[in-house]
């Protein structure tokens, strides 16, 4: 009884802090369900000669139609990554090219590098964790890697859809070069999104486990975020700014249903991962 | 009323007896037009016995046995056996029989009703081994087109053959295919890519080195526009039979292919590494049991 009176009374309006605005979770959700995509329907051609090649090929409708679904999500990459380049042009431009590599910046500095040797001497006892700003050197590596691997896939996506183009000024040489390109950035992206980076920084580490929801509300509780990034915290409270990243957070039927189709989406291309991630480890080991 | 149902049942228990009757009756008439005829039956007497074989002129076992199934729904079930097998004579063969057959027909009998392949193939760089060699392994007709189950090269299971028939003997050359996109569309059940014999050319194979052949430097480019209309020259510059992992294949594709798995690893070691660190320490401080976001 005392419990329900509890949960009755519990606020239902939080103060939290804002750390990615509407354009950033759009973007991510974009980046999301063309990334599964592309993996779901490319990884089948390199793994050519396995029994989850022909299944995952046959479940998408045949190596044709997987085809056309890889370059609708090509042309949903190409799209976010000109959003995301377009956007971090304006900043530099805004801000006349001061501050991109200070403190808040998703470019990598001197900090990270110094971040890195905290970390592992953390990991082993020998000191305490390090503080971090805003984003975290994983965070930059696993952002970076995407954008810049995404010039690179990308490229060499291209060359193999339009090969008669390329060729009119390419030696046919290139095609096989962007294939094996291709071929293995691919298993690298996958690898860094899927095991070795994203996953881990969404949702294996202490403080994200089990999930990391921050990509899809936007905000989280002030308390914890003071707690993760505290660098951050500090300085904006030093300028001056913390007001900027302050929002009111209300609890209602509606964010409810938000979080629960979220949390399917996200559970649907969690599993598909995992299932994708056995069957390439399977592969290789082979 | 029950009287009535048992009537029904009756006159239903007789139609399914006289619709069994004509079936079984128009039985042996189908199977003839599809079972191999008359003169194959008698062959069929000795060699549709699965234990019937023979020693080969190098020693090895050698069966004789022809499946009448296999043989009947064929495109070649209507035709007699000495269609093909020239000079045989419906009992023991003497040796004479088969040396004669082995020597010449088994060669050139196919050329009799086909004769613009057998022509195209005679010219091959397979016919001139196979016709020109004593004791060659060249393929004949035959090889490709399976002796006693001859199908439709249209059809989809020739076209799925197609990379084993020639993988048998160019295994090296059929792995660097199905490593390239036409490789791998096929093996994943597209049936309209290209395999080898859209490039190479079924009957009138010729090494590149020849004009007159389809992936000869004069030909290459509108092999290609079969497909890829507008091809030119540089995009039939594409290595199909390409080894990303050797040097000696092509140089700069195992270049990329080298350095690609050096980075693959490094930065797969490294965020292993990092994890597994990270989730120590997690365990060991404790942070997992604090409540999350």
């Amino acid at each position: 009884m005392a419990s329900t009176t509890a949960a009755v009374t519990e606020p239902r309006t939080y103060l939290e802090y804002k750390r990615f605005s509407a354009f950033h979770r759009w973007m991510h959700f974009l980046v999301f369900v063309s990334f599964t995509v592309l993996v779901f329907t490319g990884m089948p051609l390199k793994y050519k000669e396995t029994h989850w090649a022909k299944w995952v090929m046959d479940a998408v409708g045949g190596v044709t139609a997987a085809g056309v679904y890889h370059r609708i999500a090509a042309l949903v990459t190409v799209f976010y990554w000109t959003c995301e380049v377009l956007l971090m042009v304006y900043v530099v431009f805004r801000n006349r090219g001061r501050g991109v590599f200070a403190p808040g910046s998703i470019m990598p500095n001197k900090k990270d590098w110094a971040d890195i040797k905290g970390m592992f001497r953390w990991f082993f006892g020998r000191g305490p964790k390090p503080q971090f700003d805003r984003f975290t050197y994983w965070e930059k590596f696993d952002f970076m890697s995407l954008v810049g691997g995404t010039v690179i896939i990308g490229l060499t996506g291209f060359i193999m859809w339009f090969p008669m183009t390329f060729t009119k000024v390419l030696p046919g040489v290139f095609i096989n070069v962007a294939l094996v390109i291709h071929s293995n950035e691919a298993l690298l992206a996958a690898g860094v999104i899927f095991i070795f980076v994203h996953l881990f920084s969404a949702h294996l580490r202490p403080e994200s486990w089990p999930i990391d929801k921050v990509i899809f509300t936007g905000s989280l509780p002030l308390e914890h975020y003071k707690e993760e990034r505290p660098l951050e915290y500090a300085r904006r409270v030093q300028e001056g700014t913390l007001g900027e990243v302050l929002v009111v957070r209300r609890i209602t039927w509606r964010t409810r249903l938000t979080d629960v189709i979220w949390y399917g989406i996200t559970a649907v291309a969690g599993l598909a991962a995992v299932l994708m991630t056995v069957f390439i480890v399977w592969s290789i080991f082979s | 009323m029950i009287r009535a149902a048992r009537r029904t049942a009756a006159i239903a228990a007789l139609a399914a007896l006289a619709a069994f009757g004509l079936l079984a009756l128009s039985g042996p008439a189908a199977a003839q037009t599809l079972g191999p005829n008359a003169e194959a039956e008698k062959c069929l007497s000795c060699h549709g016995d699965q234990s019937l074989g023979t020693i080969d002129v190098g020693g090895a076992q050698k069966t004789l046995f022809v499946e009448a199934t296999v043989y009947g729904t064929s495109l070649h079930g209507l035709l007699d056996c000495t269609s093909c097998h020239l000079g045989f004579k419906p009992r023991r063969h003497v040796a004479a029989e088969s040396a004669n057959w082995l020597e010449t027909a088994k060669l050139t009998a196919c050329g009799n009703c086909h004769a613009d392949q057998f022509a195209m193939y005679s010219g091959s760089f397979h016919g001139h081994l196979a016709l020109g060699q004593a004791g060659s392994n060249a393929p004949l007709c035959a090889d490709c087109h399976v002796a006693h189950n001859v199908v439709d090269v249209r059809s989809t299971a020739f076209r799925r053959s197609i990379l084993d028939l020639c993988g048998h003997c160019h295994g090296g050359r059929s792995n660097t295919y199905l490593d390239s996109y036409h490789g791998k569309a096929a093996l994943l059940g597209d049936n309209a890519t290209a395999v080898c014999t859209d490039c190479h050319g079924a009957h009138r194979i010729l090494p590149a080195s020849d004009p007159a052949s389809t992936i000869s430097k004069q030909n290459i480019v509108q092999t290609c526009s079969k497909c890829h209309p507008g091809a030119n020259r540089n995009f039939a510059g594409f290595l199909v039979h390409v080894d990303p992992r050797s040097p000696h294949s092509n140089f700069w594709v195992w270049l990329f292919y080298a350095f690609y798995i050096t980075l693959i690893v490094c930065i797969f070691t490294f965020g292993g590494v990092h994890t597994a660190l990270y989730i120590y320490r997690g365990f060991k401080d404790g942070l997992y049991n604090r409540r999350g976001h």
